[in-house]
C-alpha cells in the first residue's frame, strides 16, 4: 500500500476532486450529538466534518436502500423490466466499522451462488474514502467496541483511500489502484519516517480511550457455536426485546429484506424490497398461520446465532458484526451485541459440561 | 417475448408463464398446468430435479415458493396449490391462457442417483404428498434402478385423497407396494382406517430397513410420529429424508427469512435428512 501526506487546509480538496465524476456522500454534523450522511453540495461543501460521532443511520443504505425497486411490470403486456441504478459514487468519511460492514455485505450478496445483480451495480461505482477515529472526544463514543471486532480505529482493508490526521497534517493511503491514482493530484505530498512514527504512536494512543475494549467474542462465538447457551439464558434475552427492530436496521451487517409488490398506476406495478428484521414476528409466519418462531427469545437468538455461530463466521469470512456500537445506543432493552456477548459469557462460564472437557 | 440477456442473471426477475388448465385435487387445492411462454425457458426449466421448488409470481400481489410435483421424466409442468394466503388465492382465480409468472427451479432437490440400488420407502401425509410424486413417478421411470418401492400415503378422509389418477394407476402397478389409509372412513370406503403409521404394522406390509431410504412429508404432527415408528423399526437417522417448508421471499439465499440454524432452505434444503434436521436446532 503506498502513502501519502495531505496538508490539512487542502483535505476537502479531496472532495473536490472525486465530485468531478462522483456523487459525493460525506458525514454531517446536526443538533447535538445527531449527524448524518448527505450528499455534497456547492452549498454545503465547507461544512463536511472530518470528526464527528458516527451517524446512526450507516452508510450500508447506499449499497442496500431500505426500498429498492426490483423490476417494472406492465400488467396488460406482461412485460417485465429490471430497474437498474448504477450510480458512480464516493463515500467520503466512512468509519472503519463501516467499512467492514461494507465488506461483509460484499461477502455476502456477491460471494454466493448467486450474485444480487443490484447490490452488485450500486457496488461497483462505489468509493470508500474511509476516516481513521483519531479525535477522542468525536470519533470515539462510550458504544464503540471496533477494537474487539477487529475492524478499527485503522481499518487495514476494504477501502480504496484512508484519511487519518497526524495534527497538521492527514497521512492518505492508497487501498486499491483507484485510490492510489488520485495521488497524481499535487494536494499527494510524500512523507517521510516521522509521519509513519506518529501515525503509530496516535494509533496507540487512540486504543487507550475505547470504553469497551473486552468484548469477550471468542467465549461467545464458542458458547452459541456448540450450543451450549442455556434457553432460560435467550428467553432474559428476549424478555428485554420490545421487538421495536431497530438493532438490525441500523446494522452495518444485516441483510434480511422483504420483497412487496406495488401499485404504481393502472396499468405498472412494480416490485420493491425492503429492509426486514428478524425481530418482528411476521419475519418467519408462513400464510396459514404456522409460525416456526413464536417466541420472542427465538427471535432474538436468531440474531445472535445468525452473527456469531462459527459456521456463518466461515461462510462470510467475518463476524456480522463490526463493533460500531449502533445497537447499543439505539436498543431500549439493553440487548446491544456488547450486553448480549456479556450475558452469554457470565450465563455459560464454568457451565460446560464435563463431557464436552473430557473430549477436548 | 424474449427476455434481454442482461436480465437473464437478474435472479429475482421471474419469466413469463401461461397457464394451461385447472384441475381440482381436493377441498381448496387445485393443480395447475403451465408452461413458460418462451420455449428456451422452457427447455431450462425441464432440468430441475425432484423436490426442488420455484417461485412463483402473481404480480401485484407476490410471490410464493411453490413445490415441484412433476417429474423431470414427464412432459408437463404443474404446480398443485392450496389457497392459504393472499398470493395463492391469486394463483386459484386464473383461469385457462391467463398469464403470471414463474421462476426457478430452486434448492437442492433429492439425491436420486444416489439412491440408485437401494429401496425407497415413501410416507406421506395430506399435502404432503405434492413433492413426494415428483420423487415417486421419477423413481418408477427408472424403475430397474432401484429396489422395492413402497408408497404410504395417508389423508383425513377419502376425499381428501390427491392425485387420484395417479393413485388408481400405483394400485395396478406390480413390484410396486402402494398403501393409503385415511383417518376417517365414509361409507364406500374399504381400505385402512387410522394414521399413516397404522400401516407399518399391518400383518401383510413388510417395511425393508437395511439398504432403505425413507422419504417422509407431512404436517408436522404427522412427521414427527412417523420418525418415531421409522426410528423402532431400525431406521438411521441419516436414511430419513424430508423436504422443509418457510416462509421465503427471494428463494436464492438472501432474504433471510427461510434460515433455521445453520442452513437456508432455500439453498441448502429444502431436503434435508433428519440427521441434518436435528442439528439445526429450531422447530422444524
Amino acid at each position: 500500500m503506498r502513502a501519502r501526506i495531505v496538508d490539512k487546509n487542502d483535505i476537502l480538496k479531496i472532495v473536490d476532486i472525486l465530485r468531478k465524476d462522483h456523487e459525493v456522500i460525506a458525514p454531517f454534523q446536526g443538533r447535538g450529538r445527531d449527524s448524518f450522511f448527505d450528499v455534497v453540495t456547492d452549498a454545503n461543501r465547507d461544512q463536511v466534518k472530518m470528526h464527528l460521532h458516527n451517524p446512526y443511520y450507516p452508510p450500508k443504505r447506499y449499497v442496500l436502500p431500505h426500498i429498492e425497486k426490483l423490476f417494472d411490470i406492465d400488467q396488460a403486456k406482461m412485460d417485465v423490466k429490471a430497474a437498474y441504478v448504477e450510480p458512480k459514487r464516493a463515500i467520503f468519511g466512512i468509519r472503519s466499522c463501516d467499512v467492514h460492514g461494507i465488506y461483509h455485505l460484499d461477502r455476502f450478496y456477491l460471494g454466493r451462488d448467486y450474485k444480487d445483480p443490484y447490490y452488485e451495480r450500486l457496488r461497483r461505482g462505489l468509493f470508500l474514502v474511509n476516516v481513521v477515529c483519531t479525535d477522542k472526544e468525536l470519533d470515539i463514543d462510550n458504544g464503540c467496541f471496533c477494537m474487539c471486532a477487529n475492524t478499527g480505529p485503522a481499518s487495514t482493508e476494504h477501502f480504496d483511500l484512508q484519511l487519518m490526521d497526524l495534527g497538521d497534517v492527514y497521512m492518505a493511503v492508497a487501498g486499491s489502484p483507484k485510490g492510489e491514482a488520485l495521488f497524481a493530484d499535487p494536494i499527494f505530498k510524500r512523507g517521510d519516517d516521522s509521519h509513519v512514527q506518529r501515525r503509530r504512536s496516535i494509533l496507540n494512543e487512540v486504543r487507550k480511550h475505547f470504553k469497551l475494549a473486552v468484548n469477550w467474542y471468542s467465549a461467545a462465538v464458542r458458547y452459541i457455536t456448540t450450543g451450549q447457551v442455556p434457553e432460560e439464558l435467550w428467553a432474559q434475552v428476549g424478555n428485554r426485546c420490545l421487538e421495536c427492530g431497530a438493532c438490525t436496521y441500523l446494522c452495518p451487517a444485516c441483510t434480511c429484506f422483504t420483497v412487496a409488490d406495488r401499485k404504481v398506476d393502472g396499468k405498472v406495478v412494480e416490485r420493491v424490497r425492503l429492509w426486514d428484521s428478524c425481530a418482528l414476528s411476521g419475519f418467519t409466519r408462513m400464510a396459514g398461520g404456522h409460525n416456526p418462531r413464536r417466541a420472542v427469545h427465538d427471535r432474538r437468538n436468531r440474531r445472535f446465532f445468525r452473527k456469531l455461530a462459527h459456521y456463518f463466521v466461515q461462510r462470510e469470512l467475518s463476524m456480522a458484526c463490526v463493533g460500531c456500537g449502533r445497537c447499543i445506543d439505539v436498543c431500549h432493552g439493553d440487548i446491544g451485541m456488547p450486553s448480549v456477548v456479556e450475558i452469554i459469557r457470565r450465563g455459560c462460564a464454568g457451565k460446560e459440561n464435563d463431557s464436552t472437557i473430557i473430549k477436548r | 417475448m424474449t427476455q434481454p440477456s442482461s436480465n437473464d442473471k437478474n435472479i429475482y426477475l421471474p419469466k413469463v408463464a401461461i397457464l394451461d388448465r385447472v384441475q381440482d385435487e381436493i377441498q381448496e387445492v387445485k393443480t395447475f398446468f403451465w408452461h413458460f411462454e418462451n420455449p428456451a425457458d422452457q427447455e431450462e426449466f425441464k432440468k430441475f430435479r425432484p423436490g426442488q421448488f420455484a417461485q412463483v409470481s402473481i404480480f401485484s400481489q407476490g410471490e410464493f415458493p411453490a413445490s415441484l410435483p412433476p417429474s423431470p421424466t414427464e412432459k408437463e409442468t404443474f404446480f398443485t396449490v392450496r389457497t392459504v394466503g393472499s398470493v395463492t388465492s391469486g394463483l386459484h382465480q386464473l383461469k385457462a391462457g391467463d398469464k403470471f409468472a414463474v421462476r426457478g427451479p430452486y434448492g437442492n432437490g433429492f439425491p436420486m442417483e444416489q439412491y440408485y440400488g437401494r429401496n425407497l420407502v415413501f410416507v406421506a401425509g395430506g399435502i404432503g404428498l405434492i413433492p413426494l410424486r415428483s420423487c415417486i413417478i421419477y423413481a418408477l421411470a427408472n424403475r430397474d434402478r432401484y429396489k422395492k418401492i413402497q408408497v404410504f400415503y395417508g389423508s383425513r378422509s377419502p376425499r381428501e385423497l390427491m392425485y387420484t389418477q395417479n393413485l388408481r394407476e400405483w394400485e395396478k402397478i406390480e413390484g410396486f407396494e402402494f398403501y393409503t389409509t385415511v383417518d376417517r372412513g365414509d361409507a364406500d370406503w374399504k381400505g385402512n382406517v387410522g394414521v399413516v403409521g397404522s400401516l407399518f404394522k399391518k400383518p401383510d406390509v413388510k417395511v425393508p430397513v437395511e439398504n432403505t431410504t425413507a422419504f417422509v412429508c407431512g404436517p408436522p404432527i404427522m412427521f414427527r410420529f412417523v420418525i418415531k415408528d421409522l426410528k423402532d423399526m431400525g431406521f438411521h437417522d441419516r436414511d430419513i429424508v424430508s423436504t422443509l417448508e418457510r416462509y421465503m421471499k427471494c428463494g436464492v439465499g438472501k432474504c433471510g427469512h427461510c434460515c433455521i440454524g445453520m442452513a437456508y432452505v432455500c439453498t441448502d434444503g429444502p431436503v434435508f435428512t433428519y440427521e441434518q434436521i436435528k442439528k439445526l436446532g429450531e422447530d422444524i
